[in-house]
């Protein structure tokens, strides 16, 4: 298999937890137990209150595009355009905003406000990277 | 004059600038060296009076091919300096005579030079286009862990969320901003020096490719060769300085978060920075004669138009249209050398700042702005926002 053209995340002890997830599938954000509030990304210390007694929290519901870009420049040779990239927010999950792929329609047809499900797809190195799926579409 | 605050005990002494082009055939240290040279002599001053020096980016870090260049280490040595003060390990400093007033006025040092040195224009003529991040190092860290591995190998794909949640939260439109692009170009085609020349029309930009939408090709800087070197004073020393300029007002603000994804209010940039900046000073906007607004993209100059205070938030797209206000000749010269975006990206304010400092002494040639008393210089954006008002001497 063709690897996927990019680079690769530097994983930190603060961000295993994301990356280790995202293998699964899963997306983990930083929750805090002290006092509830969730911060992404991951620190090891609650962006509201600044407890250290923080633990992943996976978030499965349906976000929605706060903004996006459709990138057309083959940065590298290998890089397949066009691809867009949305910046992902969660009702009822405040602090949390999340930078991923679009997939699931035509890159021209992201919108801001448009909803999308939680997934990942394979990027550079081995590593999941996020990448949402338009609602409405099978993932 | 009030010297209550710091920035009034310093003045900007001295601008230089080694050759500037699309390739330079000339190494980065070399140009780095020129441009000292020529910064030290157009204060009036020789290399033994400087005892201060800095660098961006601080720490030698090369994050793109041929943005990092002349090593504060191995430039000090080649000029045989003594320094009562450095700062070389700074990266995004809020403008570049931030950190050097600071040491003159606190009398660390009296004579400081800082430059910036780019070769971009041959990286990206080697990498047969725009260089991507990738390059130089392997694996993605920091804040840019989250960006690369998702294939936004440029800056371009970073800020041009934040234009797509302008323009949607706006209503403002291409053709609107097309004309920020389109008039700069016409004032670099009075610059010497700029490396895009040729006059450029609304329909060229709106015919042009995307980058990542929506930057299009001319919504870009053009990557370039070239140093600039600045000398920042004591204001004690003014009287013995060929040229000296004011610093009026000056503040850096990061506020919110400190990363280009998570940046909270992508339609509002740099207020914070402007807000502390006008507080320093009882000059307004209507006393602004020229501005020269950072423009790595040309939705960062519109941020400043609006932050600044100079239109509203949301009416850049009106106060640009047609081109007429932000003319040499209209109520606030923008980017009267071309900006980075037509006179050569030469990043991070150095040459915004040395527009600001010609303009002020009347040394604009073609493209002076008569009786030009105040400038408003910014830099960057985002989280990294600077903002300052350079006056004439």
């Amino acid at each position: 298999m063709n690897p996927v053209a990019g680079v690769p995340p530097v994983v930190t002890e603060e961000t295993e937890p994301f990356w280790s997830a995202a293998a699964e599938g899963r997306l983990v954000v930083e929750g805090c137990t002290a006092c509830g509030a969730e911060s992404f990304p991951p620190r090891g210390i609650c962006r509201q209150c600044r407890s250290r007694a923080t633990e992943p929290v996976e978030i499965t519901s349906q976000g929605t595009v706060y903004s996006f870009t459709v990138n057309h420049q083959r940065w590298v040779p290998d890089l397949e355009v066009p691809f867009a990239i949305v910046l992902v927010e969660f009702p009822g999950h405040p602090g949390v905003r999340v930078v991923g792929r679009l997939r699931g329609c035509p890159p021209e047809d992201a919108a801001i406000g448009m909803p999308v499900d939680v997934g990942f797809e394979p990027g550079p190195g081995g590593f999941a990277i996020p990448s949402f799926v338009a609602s409405g579409t099978p993932s | 004059m009030s010297t209550a605050l710091f920035e009034r005990r310093a003045v900007i002494s001295g601008i230089g600038q080694s050759a500037i082009g699309r390739r330079v055939d000339r190494s980065g240290f070399q140009l780095t060296l020129d441009a000292i040279e020529a910064a030290v002599a157009d204060a009036g001053l020789t290399l033994d009076d400087i005892d201060g020096m800095a660098m961006f980016p601080g720490g030698g870090a090369a994050n793109l091919p041929g943005y990092a260049n002349g090593n504060l280490y191995e430039i000090q040595d080649a000029l045989r300096i003594t320094t009562t003060w450095r700062q070389g390990l700074v990266e995004g400093m809020s403008l570049p005579f931030y950190g050097p007033a600071q040491a003159v006025a606190t009398g660390q040092a009296r004579h400081v030079v800082i430059w910036r040195s780019v070769k971009e224009g041959s990286a990206a003529r080697r990498a047969g286009g725009r260089p991507a991040y990738g390059a130089a190092k392997p694996a993605a860290e920091g804040p840019m862990a989250w960006l690369l591995p998702l294939g936004m190998l440029s800056p371009v794909c970073h800020v041009a969320p934040y234009m797509t949640r302008y323009m949607h939260e706006f209503g403002v439109t291409r053709e609107q901003l097309a004309w920020l692009p389109v008039t700069q170009r016409a004032h670099a085609a009075l610059n010497p020096d700029a490396v895009y020349r040729t006059p450029l029309t609304v329909e060229d930009y709106l015919g042009a490719r995307m980058i990542s939408t929506p930057i299009s090709l001319y919504d870009c800087d053009v990557p370039a060769d070239g140093a600039t070197a600045i000398v920042v004073s004591a204001a004690e020393t003014a009287p013995g300085l060929r040229a000296p300029v004011r610093i009026e007002a000056m503040a850096g603000v990061v506020e919110g978060r400190p990363s280009w994804e998570q940046w909270e209010d992508m339609g509002r940039v740099g207020h914070g920075a402007a807000r502390a900046m006008w507080a320093r000073t009882d000059l307004r906007q209507s006393d602004v004669d020229a501005a020269q607004l950072y423009d790595g993209f040309s939705i960062e100059a519109v941020w400043w138009l609006e932050a600044m205070g100079f239109c509203g938030v949301g009416e850049a797209g009106a106060f640009l249209e047609g081109g007429k206000r932000i003319a040499l000749d209209g109520e606030l010269p923008l980017n009267t050398w071309g900006g980075q975006l037509s006179g050569g990206r030469l990043h991070a304010g150095f040459g915004h700042t040395a527009e600001a400092v010609r303009q002020l002494r009347g040394e604009a040639g073609d493209r002076q702005v008569p009786g030009c008393e105040v400038v408003a210089v910014t830099n960057v954006g985002g989280f990294e926002a600077g903002a300052a008002l350079l006056t004439r001497w």
